[in-house]
C-alpha cells in the first residue's frame, strides 16, 4: 500500500525526513535510508530546509520514487510565486508524484543565502488553496488543466508556535483547504502529543507527530531555544544525569513512539543517521501484537 | 511619514570629488521630523563641508521638497536660487521622491545625502517604525488596523508563521510577532472570530511600480 491508500485506510503511518544534498551527489542519500525502504511509509523531501541551498525538493524526489521510495515533497513559499508553484506542482505530478506537504518555510536571512530576495506571494493556507485547486482541473486564473494532477495534500503545525488560538485558527484553514494530513514539529511529552492528535483529528485530518532524538545536551538546549516550551526539564535532567546521552534521547523517543503507536494516527522521524535502529523499531512495532492491527 | 537616513559623511563627499561650489536642500516633512536631512542637519552638513574647504552657496530646507511648488513656485524659487549663485553641484538630504524631484529641474549633478528607509511612524520623536509598505491593496480594516503585510516579515496575512515563538518574530527576537498584536487587539474588539476567514490572495498588480494617482478635475 502506497503511503497515501494507508493514509485514506486509517493506517498507522510512519514518515521520516531526507534532505537533498548540497550537491548532485544524491547516490549516497539514497544509499543513507535503504535500510528503511518498505518500513517507513513516505520521505519529506525537505525544500532547502532553514534557507540553506540544496539541490531542488522535486528534482530529489523524482530521484527517490526511481530508487523504489514514496516521497512526500515538501514546498514553501519562500522561494516561488503563484506562477513557479503551480508550474512545480503540475510537474511533480507529471513525474508520478502524489504526495506533497505544502508550508511557508522559514525566512531567507536564516539560511546561508541572506541576500536572496524572499518572496512569500502566497502563504501556506493559500498554496493549500491553489494545489486543491489544481486537483480539481484549474489554475487559480480559473483556466482549465489539460490533465489535472491527484495530490494527496499535507500540512504542518507547530503546537509550541503562538499565539496559539491563531495557530490553531490556521490549522484549521489549512484543513478547510484541503490537507489530508499534519505534521507536527518535534514533540518530546506525551501528553502533548496526544492533545495534538486529538486537535487534529477533530479539525478532520490525519495528525503525523513529529519525533527528533535528541543526541546531546548540547543539541536539547539548541532544541530549547528555537522551542522554549518543547523540551521538558525532566528531559534535559535525565541527559544530564545518563552517560551516555545519546542512548538516552534515543529510548527516550522510542517511549514516546510506543505511547503514539497506542493512542496515535502516525509518527513523523525527523532524524539524520541511526537508520538501522529505527528500522528494527519499525519491525518491532509491526509485529508487536499490541500494535499490529494498526499497520 | 517616510523614513530616511543620513549617509555618512565620508560617502557624501566621495561623491563631491571636483566640485567646489555646493547647494545644500533639505526637507521639514520627512527627513527633517526624523532628524536625519531637516534644516539642522542640513547647517551642520555645511559646517563640515565648509571644513574641507568646500563653498557651500546655499542651504535650504523647505516644508516639502517632494513637492515642486515648494522648491520651485511662482513667488520663492529654491532651484532659480541655487542657480544664481553659481551651485556646480546640490547635496539633498529629501527622500528619494524629492530628490529626483530636484534632479529633474535643474542642470547640475544632484547627489543624495541620504538613504530613504520606509513609511513609517515615529514615537517619542526618535523611534521609527516600518508601519506600511505601501501594498496598494489595504486589508487592515480586516486587523484589527494593525498590517500584517508590512510588519509581518513574510506579508503573512492568514496568521502566524510556525516561527512564532513567545511573541516573538523568528526572523529577528528584537520584533515582536504582529500576529500576537493582531490577535490581542481582534480580542479586545470582540471581532476575533472574524479572523477564521481565509483572506484573500493578495493582488500584486497593485503593488507594480511606478504607480500614479491621477486626481479627477472637480467641475
Ligand atoms: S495593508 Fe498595504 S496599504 Fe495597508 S498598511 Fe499594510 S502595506 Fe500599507
Ligand atoms: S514570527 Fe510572526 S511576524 Fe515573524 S514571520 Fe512569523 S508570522 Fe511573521
Amino acid at each position: 500500500m502506497t503511503f497515501g491508500e494507508k493514509l485514506k485506510a486509517g493506517k498507522f503511518l510512519i514518515t521520516a525526513e531526507v534532505a537533498p544534498p548540497r550537491g548532485t551527489e544524491w547516490k549516497d542519500v539514497v544509499r543513507g535510508i535503504e535500510p528503511l525502504k518498505g518500513k517507513v511509509d513516505a520521505f519529506n523531501v525537505t525544500d532547502c530546509q532553514r534557507s540553506m541551498v540544496r539541490m531542488s525538493p522535486l528534482a530529489m524526489s523524482k530521484l527517490l520514487l526511481d530508487s523504489g521510495f514514496d516521497p512526500i515533497l515538501q514546498l514553501t513559499c519562500r522561494d516561488r510565486n503563484r506562477i513557479a508553484l503551480q508550474a512545480d506542482l503540475l510537474g511533480a505530478a507529471a513525474l508520478g508524484i502524489r504526495n506533497i506537504c505544502l508550508m511557508t518555510g522559514d525566512f531567507t536571512t536564516l539560511g546561508d543565502q541572506k541576500d536572496a530576495k524572499p518572496v512569500f506571494d502566497l502563504d501556506s493556507v493559500q498554496l493549500i488553496e491553489t494545489a486543491t485547486r489544481l486537483t480539481e482541473g484549474y489554475l487559480l486564473n480559473g483556466k482549465e488543466l489539460k490533465g489535472a494532477p491527484r495530490f494527496c495534500i499535507g500540512a504542518v503545525f507547530n503546537p509550541f508556535a503562538g499565539p496559539f488560538e491563531l495557530q490553531v485558527m490556521k490549522l484549521e484553514k489549512k484543513i478547510k483547504a484541503g490537507a489530508l494530513f499534519v505534521q507536527t514539529q518535534p514533540i518530546y511529552d506525551a501528553r502533548i502529543a496526544e492533545e495534538v492528535n486529538d486537535l487534529v483529528c477533530e479539525l478532520g485530518a490525519v495528525p503525523i507527530i513529529g519525533l527528533l532524538p535528541i543526541k546531546s545536551l548540547k543539541m536539547a538546549n539548541f532544541m530549547k531555544k528555537l522551542n522554549p516550551t518543547s523540551v521538558p526539564d525532566s528531559l534535559i535532567e535525565g541527559l544530564e544525569r545518563s552517560e551516555n546521552p545519546a542512548k538516552y534521547g534515543w529510548d527516550y523517543t522510542i517511549d514516546l513512539a510506543h505511547a503514539i503507536a497506542e493512542f496515535g494516527k502516525g509518527i513523523h522521524f525527523m532524524l539524520v543517521g541511526k537508520t538501522e535502529e529505527l528500522a528494527s523499531f519499525i519491525d518491532y512495532l509491526k509485529n508487536h501484537k499490541k500494535y499490529n492491527h494498526k499497520f | 511619514m517616510v523614513v530616511v537616513k543620513l549617509k555618512a559623511f565620508e560617502e557624501i563627499v566621495s561623491k563631491l570629488k571636483g566640485f567646489r561650489k555646493i547647494f545644500i536642500l533639505g526637507c521639514e516633512l520627512g527627513s527633517g521630523r526624523c532628524k536625519n536631512g531637516g534644516l539642522k542637519e542640513a547647517l551642520e552638513l555645511s559646517e563640515r563641508l565648509k571644513g574641507l574647504g568646500f563653498n557651500v552657496v546655499g542651504v535650504k530646507s523647505p516644508g516639502g521638497t517632494c513637492i515642486l511648488e515648494r522648491i520651485d513656485g511662482r513667488e520663492r524659487s529654491l532651484l532659480k536660487e541655487a542657480k544664481t549663485k553659481g551651485s556646480e553641484v546640490i547635496v539633498s538630504l529629501a527622500c528619494g521622491a524629492g530628490t529626483q524631484l530636484i534632479a529633474e529641474n535643474v542642470d547640475v549633478p544632484v547627489i543624495t545625502g541620504v538613504t530613504t528607509l520606509f513609511i513609517g511612524a515615529e514615537r517619542e520623536g526618535r523611534i521609527f517604525n516600518e508601519y506600511c509598505i505601501a501594498c496598494g491593496d489595504c486589508i487592515i480594516s480586516d486587523t484589527g488596523g494593525i498590517c500584517p503585510v508590512a510588519r509581518c516579515p513574510k506579508s503573512l496575512v492568514n496568521g502566524p508563521c510556525g516561527g512564532a515563538i513567545e511573541g516573538q518574530c523568528e526572523v529577528d527576537k528584537e520584533i515582536p510577532c504582529i500576529w500576537y498584536k493582531i490577535a490581542e487587539r481582534m480580542k479586545k474588539l470582540g471581532a476575533f472570530k472574524s479572523l477564521c476567514e481565509s483572506a484573500p490572495f493578495k493582488d500584486y498588480r497593485k503593488s507594480v511600480y511606478p504607480r500614479r494617482l491621477i486626481l479627477e478635475e472637480k467641475s
